[in-house]
């Protein structure tokens, strides 16, 4: 039972992961009905953006946990959300917008072609930024005092101090779209541009900004991503957005593509099912080499029994 | 509106000047030639002497002197007549204009970076550059022509062939040159060069009439094709570097040929693609007989390639049922999804996280060459002097392949499933509404471009000797759908130019390579804003992607009459004696 | 359910070919239809009329297998409709769309053979190695197009891409299409949209030819004048019931569907609230 515990913690820190990587698949799903597949790199160009603040500040080692929670940690958050979000609404404006009323296939193979390229341009040019490392090989992400490599025990389940970051962060985010979508009015001309952007441009809305800060929004959340990534696993590299973007588009499918709860919600789906399929599958494919694949397997059948996904789809078929 | 008319009556007056000014940068190109272009010997393969011009100094000259037709003959044909109105001479001269300029910097910039520094250009190469500069500057002042209307030249039937023939030979010298030149300089110039006199080729107007001339005598066309293709070998010398690339860019071309038929016809992107190319590999590899397989039975190569067909549709079943049902973007990140689960499943049949079935990330090594009907394809052998060796081989045997290939992809194409897969592209809820089966329809286009993939699998594993899970990775994938996108969606030629290209580019640009998968992704971008469809358009795909286009829509119009008179001959026949 | 379709019945030319029973469609909340009953018999042209909103597409759904109804039953030819717009076609049953949905870049003579798709076998295997059948089929499907095409009056534009068709033989391409489906049954979706008076009075010398061949025809319109000269026998649907039904004339003067279209509000509003 301490087990279940421990891999319902595990689980849910890795959910909550992805279910801020999800916020933003979903979110620009729900708008335009476009699958951003850049948009795991927009994830690893916020960690990069993240480790690159650290070095313009010196990269400073040594330091109190008050200082490292609260100076270091909201300044490379910060600069991290300002690289991720530039990159996004450059995409969005170089490469998407033109394509706005093309055939569908055309926008999706831009996502591929700029998902490879900014990995590639990452790989080639991160190092020849004055101080920044190589980045063909993984770069020690910086430590926060008081979070990296930190824990504490409740009983017999050991919680890492990232899980506590990163479940906070999505309880913070989520608080904060629902307030951003209910109560501003961006949000509200989101929600209206996402049900009939004819209208809404009618009525008045500028729809090229709402989609615009519909690729912040997710950007921003993303590049918090990106910091609580380089927290749990101590490195970033410029492959990591591939993964993590695949098992996110997976939440987003499994709490409904185009609605912001079922992405926190799918997210925290997923992480469980992940890590407890390590622990209670018997037998050799309970090993973590396979828990990729149970993510995948969970996709598929999440297509079969309820394409509309845990909580319904704002778009269920627009084929 | 106005604009445009006056700055065209203001330029009207300077026509005349304009094309002898071509005619005098052509000269002046001529003349570059006979002198130096770089005082170092080492860059672009030698062109440092007096008066004698190296091979790609003669291909430039080629260049000039078309250039100076596309010039000159406005002057010449000062009457009007056939000639002069139904070739578009001025967008001709107008795009050699572009073709010198960017050669001639190719060449300079190559000296300079190859000999270090530009102080190494001879006067020859700067008098190709003010040549280029002055040829682009009249051909801007020049009125652009109506669109080319070659094709309705009658020719002779014995005219149209030799056409035909010389235009494949032509193509044979200029790819068996390309792969001969080592140099990168040498081989980023005649890349400029032969990309800049076909398009001058093609806005003139030569292509429509070449493309005339192709689909009054298909059959001896593709035939034609086939023999240049199978000619090949004997032009290579038994120079196993050649052979090698150009057996990789048959490999390639008929997997992109299979992903064409998902992406191109029906227009589902898929991603994994490169896994059903690998499961047909491992199922092929497991059944060889090599050592480090785990299955003990080795049936013929024949069987296998069929099991390995076989094996990849059933997985091609196992991802589209589900998702085919749902939406077309789902398909993307779903297949997106197999592509990695299958590297990662395959790294895991290693015998400490599953059954070993694959030895994990080793692989399976050492696959024998393959047998067939007793011949071993590893073993050389002399024919007509030339010794054939075992990429030349397996050369012939793809060739097999993608001729195979070829004919399903066109047959489909022709058939009631081809209009069903049009159907579903352009309306899927008016096609479901007009009885059209369409998750069967896209079930089977699916299926059976992994069966496809699956097929060009267990050939590659044997021609690669040993099979790993690295080797079929979702970058591949994006490769493969590079060169689809590139060459042309829903067309043959398209993607055969397209895997050419971008598999030849990394081999022969070495300084490239590090930098080939950035400018792959940047190309993918790059397309489908300017032209997403492609290279070798396929008429119906480039309708779709121009949806406001009204003048392409009555161009294309004439073109799918032919068409169709193609495979209805009988409906086209009446109509004549009518 | 009125005594009117007893009438209708016994003058109806064949046997009932489409026969739907009560039928209601519910959206959460919303009910869009509700217990709608209407016959068409073989050789008849029937019309379903009624305001914006009045639920006539979403009954037209439910009789071509876009959506399956809360409760209620349809039959064709006696047999249960299948639940999917495709085995709907097979069926017997094609219609047309309201806003028109053409495959644009295709020709029209393409767009007609893909009508043919349902009616014809050829499989992958067929089609690859050209066998027999293949051949056959392909140069049947064409001929057969080709005669629809004339049917419609469009046989010199087969080669013209449809996108490239004026209005109104656009509209004429669709009918030309659902024909191909050797259909029993044809529906038509608001067919004279946007036509001016003389392409109007061609729909209907058109629609009456169709019904010559021995097919049955629906219509939905909102042009009452083009309904009443049309039609054997008209349905009014206001507020997703069925108000009036007889013939023509019948329904034309009805003082329920004049005041329906043009009428009181207060009273539609009492209608509403019944509803």
């Amino acid at each position: 039972m301490d087990l279940f515990w421990q891999q319902l913690i595990n689980g849910l820190s890795l959910g909550a992961l992805y279910a801020l990587i999800a916020v933003g698949y979903t979110v620009v799903y729900g708008i335009v009905q476009l699958i951003n597949f850049a948009h795991g790199e927009i994830f690893m160009v916020g960690a990069f953006g993240a480790f690159a603040t650290w070095v313009v500040m010196g990269s400073p080692k040594q330091m109190s946990w008050q200082a490292a929670v609260f100076g270091l940690l909201p300044a490379m958050i910060v600069g991290g959300m300002i690289v991720s979000v530039s990159v996004a609404l450059l995409t969005e404006r170089l490469a998407y917008r033109p394509l706005r009323d093309a055939p569908r296939l055309a926008p999706l193979i831009t996502a591929i072609g700029i998902s490879v390229f900014l990995q590639e341009v990452v790989r080639l040019f991160f190092g020849t930024i004055p101080g920044m490392p190589d980045a063909k090989r993984a770069i020690p992400f910086p430590t926060v005092t008081g979070i990296s490599g930190r824990s504490f025990q409740i009983g017999t389940v050991t919680v890492q101090n990232s899980a506590v970051f990163t479940i906070a962060a999505l309880a913070v985010c989520t608080v904060f779209l629902w307030f951003f979508v209910n109560r501003t009015k961006t949000g509200r001309a989101m929600v209206a541009t996402s049900q009939d952007p004819d209208t809404a441009r009618l009525m008045g809305i500028n729809v090229d900004r709402v989609i615009m800060s519909a690729f912040a929004v997710g950007a921003a959340l993303a590049a918090i991503a990106g910091v609580a990534h380089g927290m749990r696993y101590g490195n970033i590299d410029f492959r990591m957005g591939f993964l993590a973007g695949l098992k996110a588009f997976t939440a987003a499918v499994l709490g409904g593509i185009g609605n912001i709860n079922g992405a926190v919600v799918g997210g925290l789906v997923l992480g469980v099912v992940e890590s407890m399929a390590t622990t209670f599958i018997p037998g050799q494919f309970g090993s973590p080499a396979w828990k990729d694949v149970w993510a995948f397997v969970l996709l598929i059948l999440v297509l079969v029994f309820r394409p509309q996904g845990l909580l319904g789809a704002k778009v269920v078929d627009r084929a | 509106m106005s604009d445009t008319t006056t700055s065209a009556n203001r330029l009207a007056r300077y026509q005349t000047s304009a094309h002898i000014a071509g005619v005098v940068a052509a000269v002046l190109g001529i003349v570059s030639v006979l002198l130096p272009w770089s005082y170092a010997h080492e860059p672009l393969d030698d062109v440092a002497y007096y008066g004698a011009p190296s091979p790609l100094q003669y291909n430039y000259l080629g260049l000039m002197v078309i250039v100076l037709v596309m010039f000159g003959a406005p002057l010449a044909l000062r009457r009007k007549g056939k000639f002069r109105d139904r070739i578009a001479w001025n967008t001709g001269a107008r795009f050699g204009g572009y073709a010198m300029l960017a050669t001639a910097l190719v060449a300079v910039a190559g000296i300079g970076i190859e000999a270090g520094g530009l102080v190494n250009v001879d006067p020859g190469g700067w008098i190709a550059v003010a040549a280029g500069v002055l040829a682009t500057a009249a051909g801007l002042v020049l009125l652009p022509s109506a669109a080319p209307r070659t094709g309705t030249f009658r020719t002779p039937a014995w005219g149209q062939i030799l056409a035909i023939a010389v235009g494949l030979a032509a193509v044979l010298f200029a790819a068996a040159y390309a792969l001969g030149l080592t140099d990168s300089g040498a081989f980023l110039f005649y890349l400029t060069f032969a990309l800049g006199l076909a398009l001058t080729l093609v806005r003139v107007g030569l292509f429509g009439w070449l493309a005339q001339c192709a689909a009054d005598n298909k059959k001896v066309l593709v035939f034609a094709a086939f023999l240049v293709a199978f000619l090949f070998p004997f032009t290579q010398n038994g120079s196993d570097a050649n052979m090698s690339i150009a057996t990789q860019v048959l490999f390639f071309s008929a997997t992109a040929l299979g992903l064409n038929i998902v992406v191109g016809m029906v227009g589902l992107l898929d991603l994994g693609y490169i896994a059903f190319l690998g499961a047909g590999a491992f199922t092929s590899a497991s059944l060889s007989g090599s050592l480090f397989a785990h299955i003990n039975w080795h049936p013929p190569f024949i069987v296998t390639v069929l099991i390995s067909g076989v094996v990849s549709s059933l997985l091609g079943l196992l991802i589209g049922t589900p998702t085919l049902r749902v939406s077309g973007d789902y398909l993307a990140i779903v297949t997106l999804a197999f592509g990695e689960i299958f590297r990662i499943t395959m790294n895991n049949l290693d015998g400490s996280d599953g059954p070993n079935i694959t030895n994990g990330s080793n692989g399976i090594n050492n696959v024998p060459e393959l047998g067939l009907f007793g011949f071993n394809f590893g073993d050389p052998h002399v024919m007509l002097g030339v010794t054939i060796g075992r990429f030349a081989n397996y050369f012939w045997l793809m060739l097999i392949v993608l001729a195979l290939i070829m004919v399903v992809f066109v047959n489909l194409n022709r058939s009631r499933i081809g209009r069903g897969w049009v159907a579903i592209r352009e309306d899927e809820l008016a096609a479901e509404a007009m009885g059209v089966n369409t998750f069967g329809l896209k079930l089977l286009a699916f299926a059976g471009g992994a069966f496809l993939a699956g097929v060009a699998g267990s050939v590659k594993a044997h021609y690669d000797v040993s099979v790993t899970p690295d080797q079929y990775v979702f970058l591949e994938s994006a490769f493969l759908l590079a060169a689809v996108v590139l060459g042309g969606m829903g067309t043959v030629m398209g993607v055969l130019v397209g895997a050419t290209v971008l598999k030849l580019l990394p081999e022969k640009l070495r300084f490239f390579s590090d930098y080939r998968l950035m400018l792959f992704g940047l190309l993918l971008v790059f397309m489908m804003r300017f032209r997403p469809e492609g290279i070798i358009a396929d008429e119906r795909r480039q309708l779709e992607f121009h949806a406001e286009d009204e003048e392409l829509a009555e161009e294309v119009e004439g073109e799918l009459i032919a068409y169709h008179d193609h495979y209805n001959p009988d409906a086209a026949k009446t109509e004549e004696l009518r | 359910m009125t005594a009117a379709p007893e009438v209708a019945r016994g003058s109806a030319t064949g046997g009932v070919l489409l026969d739907a029973h009560n039928v209601t469609m519910q959206f959460g909340g919303l009910r869009a239809v509700g217990n709608v009953s209407m016959h068409v018999s073989r050789g008849e042209i029937v019309g379903l009329i009624g305001p914006n909103g009045a639920g006539k597409t979403t009954f037209f759904n439910c009789l071509t297998g876009l959506y399956k109804p809360t409760s209620g039953s349809v039959t064709f030819a006696g047999q249960p409709l299948p639940p999917r717009p495709r085995k709907v076609v097979y069926a017997g049953m094609a219609r047309t769309f309201q806003n028109i949905r053409l495959f644009h870049n295709m020709t029209a003579l393409e767009n007609v053979m893909v009508g043919r798709y349902c009616r014809t076998k050829t499989n992958a295997i067929d089609a690859v190695l050209r066998l027999p059948r293949h051949r056959r089929e392909e140069r049947e499907a064409t001929d057969r197009s080709r005669e629809l095409l004339a049917f419609v009056g469009l046989e010199k534009k087969a080669d013209t891409l449809s996108r490239n068709l004026p209005y109104g033989d656009q509209r004429r391409l669709e009918i030309a299409r659902a024909l191909a489906t050797d259909p029993q049954l044809l529906l038509l979706d608001e067919p004279t949209a946007g036509m001016n008076p003389q392409e109007t009075r061609e729909a209907e010398d058109l629609i009456f030819r169709i019904r010559d061949l021995g097919l049955a025809v629906l219509v939905i319109e909102h042009d009452m004048r083009f309904i009443f000269n049309l039609c054997d026998r008209v349905y009014c649907l206001v507020r997703g019931e069925v108000l009036v039904e007889g013939a023509g004339d019948v329904v034309q003067n009805d003082p329920r569907v004049i005041e329906a279209y043009i009428g009181k509000p207060t009273v539609i509003e009492e209608d509403g609230n019944d509803a």
